[in-house]
């Protein structure tokens, strides 16, 4: 069985409990007191030390608030037009997002990786192998979402486990246990699915059209990277959550690039071999 | 709305009727929120390669470059003792060195043996690590058994030894592979990554390293052999020819790189690393040495000092690629603009 997430950016209020939870958990280090002076969200990105991040999304481009606001009707989810030719959208003026590692169905990391750390494990989840990872660093140019990185100090690279231990002792996630609006599902990869289509299908039957997954072959996975274990139900473009839109599989150029590089090879042989001719 | 807060809203701001809220990225104010990111954090991680990276992509190179030279020398019957014994001890040098530098850029240096417990073809950095084993011993006898015919290892069993059993010229053609990989592997090294200006080069990056790591190479042995005065006229001449045509090949490469780069290579002219490549790399390591090695009789001052200009523009080449790419990396824009359409490279992509 695959496991996986799926997390339902429509319902996440940005409260960080997944945050804290998986740093608890997982007995992560502080990643120090920084202030961004963009927003709420001081955490600033995933890392090695942070595994999941609420990344918030202030957005007043799209979707502004005009006319008479009604902040009841706007947290009920009101999308009808409203008296006073006031329009309004209950998600748009601010999105939140927490990001994780993708688990991608053909993991650019574990290709990339030189020691065999990174593996599949019986959960079809992207595992590091602490005790055998000798912190090359080349896992984190490799993935494509900026999940890894190495740890000051540490040495090695960390990402998320998908909880790994507590998987095998038949517990979910951290992240998914702590989240209070089921914003973070995790489970089989296939209910997952179903699940995010209905999802969506209800989204769009109360207007929000833009609703989509993010994640499947299609979408967030091409490129030979075939798709994501982790799935996000996004609202906008996959770039204002800081995610690219058609991310591809590094390695699919390697076989090409040692072609390039031996017919290089005889070629300059050749002219080598030329000078010598008086 | 309540009425206290239609009170409040009308009280606060110009805004009557309208309750837009203010906020410190209101949209007429805030130009950086037009942009499609997530305020300007990088969507991908750089690498953290320090300067050991870019002096191995060096050395590397020159201890390909060297070997090639040699054995092509080698195999057209042309046996020159001073060139075989400057290429022997050089690749012995590099191959010393760069395992050296590659375990010092590891976060736990101890456990570098941990790249022997695995062969994934698909890992640049892994047929690096093997080819590099390969490369390193191999041109280690080799350079054994040069160490055993000039007798610095006494005359004694194990010199008998070693230049009875090493069989040398075999020896050679078999090293040459794995220290040609060792030479353009670097570059699939860092094509094979999400960083827009490596990754959208992929086809021509090996070749750009193997034959920037052959000019190196050659002007290495060049310097060599012009400051220890030895080596055959012949061996300078096809030397001083070999230069020549790498160099235009070299140059040509890095041209059609740049185009096929595109926009995304714009980091290389950006104002950190634009002196190291446009000045380094491209003026003083390659227009000037061209114009040495094309420029009229060739005396032995001349062939120095484009030698020098050759190896140190191949060090700012290397390090210049490698700043790139931590810029690019950290550009959303950059990123963003590569990975959402045709510009990535795509499976069905053909060399
Ligand atoms: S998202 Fe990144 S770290 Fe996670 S499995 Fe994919 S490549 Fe690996
Ligand atoms: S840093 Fe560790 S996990 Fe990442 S590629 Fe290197 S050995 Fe593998």
């Amino acid at each position: 069985m695959a496991t996986g997430f799926l997390t339902d950016t429509t319902v996440c209020i940005g409260c960080k409990a997944c945050e804290v939870a998986c740093k608890q958990w997982n007995q992560l280090p502080a990643d120090g007191y920084e202030f961004t002076g963009d927003s709420y969200d001081n955490t600033k990105q995933l890392s090695g030390t942070t595994w999941r991040h609420v990344a918030f999304i202030e957005n007043p481009k799209k979707r502004r608030l005009t006319g008479d606001v009604d902040l009841v009707a706007l947290a009920e989810d009101v999308t009808e037009p409203l008296p006073g030719g006031a329009e309004l959208d209950a998600l748009g003026r601010w999105a939140f997002m927490s990001d994780v590692c993708k688990h991608c169905v053909a993991a650019p990391c574990q290709q990339a990786c030189p020691t065999g750390s990174i593996i599949r494990n019986e959960f079809d989840n992207v595992y590091i192998q602490p005790d055998i990872c000798n912190g090359c660093g080349y896992c984190v140019p490799a993935c494509p979402y900026g999940v890894i990185t190495q740890v000051p100090n540490d040495g090695r690279a960390f990402k998320c486990t998908l909880c790994y231990d507590r998987q095998i002792d038949g517990l979910e996630p951290a992240c998914a246990k702590a989240c209070p609006t089921n914003s973070i599902m995790f489970g089989d990869v296939e209910d997952l699915k179903e699940l995010a289509e209905e999802r969506v299908q209800q989204l769009h039957d109360k207007g929000y059209t833009q609703a989509y997954v993010w994640g499947t072959p299609e979408v967030g996975g091409t490129g030979g990277i075939e798709g994501n274990h982790s799935k996000f139900i996004l609202m906008d473009e996959p770039e204002t959550y800081n995610l690219p839109k058609h991310p591809y599989l590094p390695q699919e150029k390697v076989k090409g690039g040692v072609i390039a590089g031996a017919v290089a090879a005889g070629v300059l042989g050749a002219v080598v071999a030329l000078a010598f001719r008086d | 709305m309540s009425d206290a807060t239609r009170q409040d809203l009308s009280q606060s701001n110009g805004h009557v009727g309208n309750g837009r809220p203010e906020t410190s990225h209101h949209p007429e104010t805030d130009a950086k929120r037009e942009d499609k990111h997530y305020y300007g954090i990088p969507p991908i991680k750089h690498a953290h390669w320090t300067w050991q990276i870019p002096v191995y992509f060096w050395i590397g190179g020159i201890g390909a470059g060297t070997h090639l030279f040699s054995t092509v020398a080698q195999l057209l019957g042309h046996e020159d003792a001073a060139l075989k014994r400057a290429s022997r001890y050089t690749v012995l040098v590099t191959m010393i060195l760069s395992p050296i530098f590659l375990i010092w850029d590891l976060g736990r240096p101890e456990r570098f043996y941990n790249m022997m417990r695995i062969l994934k073809l698909r890992s640049p950095m892994s047929t690096q690590s093997w080819s590099l084993l390969m490369f390193g011993n191999l041109g280690g006898l080799l350079a054994a058994r040069q160490a055993a015919s000039d007798g610095l290892l006494g005359r004694n069993v194990l010199s008998r030894l070693l230049l009875k059993l090493i069989p040398e010229r075999l020896l050679s053609v078999l090293t040459l592979p794995f220290g040609l990989f060792v030479g353009f592997n670097t570059g699939n090294l860092i094509s094979a990554t999400s960083v827009p200006i490596w990754a959208r080069n992929w086809a021509l990056m090996a070749p750009t390293f193997l034959a920037s790591g052959l000019s190196t190479a050659l002007s290495w042995l060049s310097l060599v052999l012009h400051l220890t005065h030895s080596g055959e006229a012949k061996t300078l001449r096809a030397l001083h020819r070999a230069e020549k045509a790498t160099i235009v090949i070299e140059a040509g490469l890095i041209a059609a790189s740049l185009v096929r780069m595109s926009r995304w290579g714009k980091p290389l002219f950006s104002k950190s690393v634009a002196p190291l490549f446009v000045g380094g790399a491209l003026l003083s390591g390659i227009a000037a040495p061209a114009a040495l090695l094309f420029s009229g009789k060739e005396t032995r001052g001349k062939s120095i000092l484009s030698s020098l200009l050759v190896l140190a523009g191949g060090l700012a080449f290397r390090f210049s690629l490698i700043k790139a790419g931590r810029i690019s990396a950290d550009d959303p824009e950059a990123y963003f603009s590569f990975a959402s359409g045709e510009s990535a490279p795509q499976p069905e992509d053909k060399v």
